[in-house]
């Protein structure tokens, strides 16, 4: 996050250099081009526009409709495709910008342009083209994990082309027709494996524990041949995989150093409480994935502890330092970013506590999930409106996220 | 306040401290540490045309690295003298370890 209004009074040389070979970007910045803000403002849309749908899908889901809305022919579609497009439309589509940005290559933004496209595509009833292009979105994405290993070879970077070959798995399933209790374990598995690899490059600031590396190896081994059996034996996969969510959220709360930085100030606190909550529903989702595939009535709990307690969460906590860098838009923080992200969580707990027996309340708890999303959208406008306001005022600078 | 920094310096004496603030208050949320104190910055070289900073990342898959860059540039252009080109070098090797972490950092992590 960035606090700054001041351009720089003089030119710089800015150049990027590639460590192994000729300088690979020498650039001056800028005005952006047409083509990119163009390339910009349709990944915007299409973003929003998956985010938006896959949150009235399932709404629609459990018997909330927008009444303006009923009737409408996307809404259907959405409802239908509604984890497709909040995981691939969505989520994938953000994740495919967010490593585009980092590797600096034009043809990596062909990942997310195909993702969001493919949730259009849904959302418009064509299933099979949607499918296809997430397939190839996948491809795309993967190709860019291989690039950013060939940089880096590491734990982590690893780790990140495998969760981006666990989406390309799930997209090959949705495209060949396979019901969700096959797709979704290597949607999760997905997205899951990329936060964990990100995690694990903090844990190398903390006192390495031998323990540390090789027990995350085996938590996300029994992730991944959980998901693979889900879709032959559901109920063994389902156990396993549940359990390995569960272990996850052990090794998290073992090994991250969210133990340390919570006990920081400011933007680092917000972070660490965002993923820390969301470590406690990455468990409470293991046990209701496994208590699942066993016969018990949890399967709203699994999947929405896991994609909004986890994982939207730890997106709330990432957006003031991601948005400056794939949005260009300054933020200011401010102690007004726990409103949205108190009312995530108060909301999960309507939802999947009170409302696990009792459906109102979970539709209930749904509707206030949504608000709370709409609440955290109104607060990053706001912290852009804040930073403008708040033109750079001494001491309260938070730079940038060097990870 | 702990000596700096902790870093090679190539230069003028005079800029020497306040080159050194300028990078620590360029901070990694994420990590609640400066980028000085996890040890980013492999080195700093002023000749009479120009500041070169060498600095790195701990993951080439961060997509903020653009921001940080632009960061250091905007914080060391505040402190240096307006006639001196700014030029950062994002370098991938040697590759960051935990040895370059400042000894605040460790004890901040429980070293």
């Amino acid at each position: 996050m960035v606090h700054r209004s001041n351009e720089r009074a003089r030119q710089a040389l800015h150049g990027l250099v590639n460590p192994s070979g000729p300088r690979l970007t020498s650039q001056r910045r800028g005005a952006p081009s047409w083509a990119a803000v163009v390339v910009r403002l349709l990944l915007l849309a299409v973003v929003a526009l998956s985010l938006l749908a896959g949150i009235a899908g399932g709404l629609l889901r459990l018997g909330v409709a927008l009444p303006a809305t009923t009737h409408a022919a996307w809404l259907g579609h959405a409802a239908l495709a509604h984890a497709a497009l909040m995981i691939c439309g969505f989520l994938g589509t953000v994740i495919g910008i967010e490593r585009a940005v980092a590797v600096k290559l034009r043809a990596a933004f062909l990942a997310p342009l195909a993702s969001g496209l493919s949730g259009l595509c849904l959302l418009l009833g064509q299933a099979q083209a949607g499918a296809w292009l997430g397939v190839a979105a996948a491809v795309a994405f993967t190709a860019v994990n291989v690039v950013v290993v060939q940089r880096q070879r590491a734990a982590h970077t690893l780790l990140l082309l495998v969760g981006a070959l666990a989406w390309l798995i799930g997209n090959l399933l949705f495209a060949l027709g396979l019901d969700g209790v096959a797709i979704l374990p290597w949607w999760f598995a997905f997205l899951v494996m990329t936060i964990a690899a990100e995690r694990l490059e903090m844990t190398r600031l903390m006192r390495r524990r031998p323990a540390a590396q090789w027990s995350l190896y085996a938590v996300l081994s029994a992730l991944l041949l959980g998901a693979a059996c889900s879709a032959v034996a559901p109920a063994a996969g389902g156990v396993l995989y549940g359990t390995a969510l569960a272990a996850l959220a052990l090794w998290l709360g073992i090994f991250d150093i969210t133990r340390r930085t919570v006990f920081s100030h400011g933007l680092s606190r917000y972070m660490a409480v965002c993923l820390l909550g969301g470590y406690g529903w990455l468990a409470v989702a293991g046990a209701a994935w496994a208590a699942t595939a066993l016969g018990l009535a949890a399967r709203d709990l699994a999947l929405h502890a896991l994609g909004l307690g986890f994982i939207v969460s730890m997106m709330m906590g990432h957006a003031p330092v991601i948005l400056p860098a794939i949005a260009r838009v300054k933020l200011q923080f401010g102690a007004f970013f726990y409103v949205p992200l108190a009312a995530l969580h108060l909301s999960l707990i309507l939802r999947l506590g009170f409302g696990l027996l009792d459906p109102p309340l979970r539709a209930a708890g749904a509707t206030f999930n949504a608000v709370a999303i709409a609440l955290f959208a109104a607060t990053i406008a706001g912290a852009a409106v804040a930073w403008h306001i708040n033109d750079d005022p001494p001491g309260t600078t938070q730079p940038g996220k060097a990870t | 306040m702990e000596s700096r920094p902790p870093f090679p310096y190539k230069g003028p004496e005079a800029l020497r401290q306040a080159i050194g603030d300028a990078l620590t208050r360029v901070v990694d949320p994420e990590v609640a540490m400066t980028i000085v104190d996890v040890g980013l910055i492999y080195g700093v070289t002023v000749t009479d045309e120009k500041l070169h900073v060498l600095l790195t990342m701990t993951s080439a898959a961060c997509p903020v690295t653009d921001l940080i860059v632009e960061e250091v540039e905007t914080e060391l252009d505040r402190v240096t003298p307006p006639e001196l080109l700014i030029e950062v070098e994002l370098v991938w090797e040697p590759p960051w370890s935990t040895d370059r972490m400042s000894e605040r950092a460790k004890r901040f992590m429980g070293w």
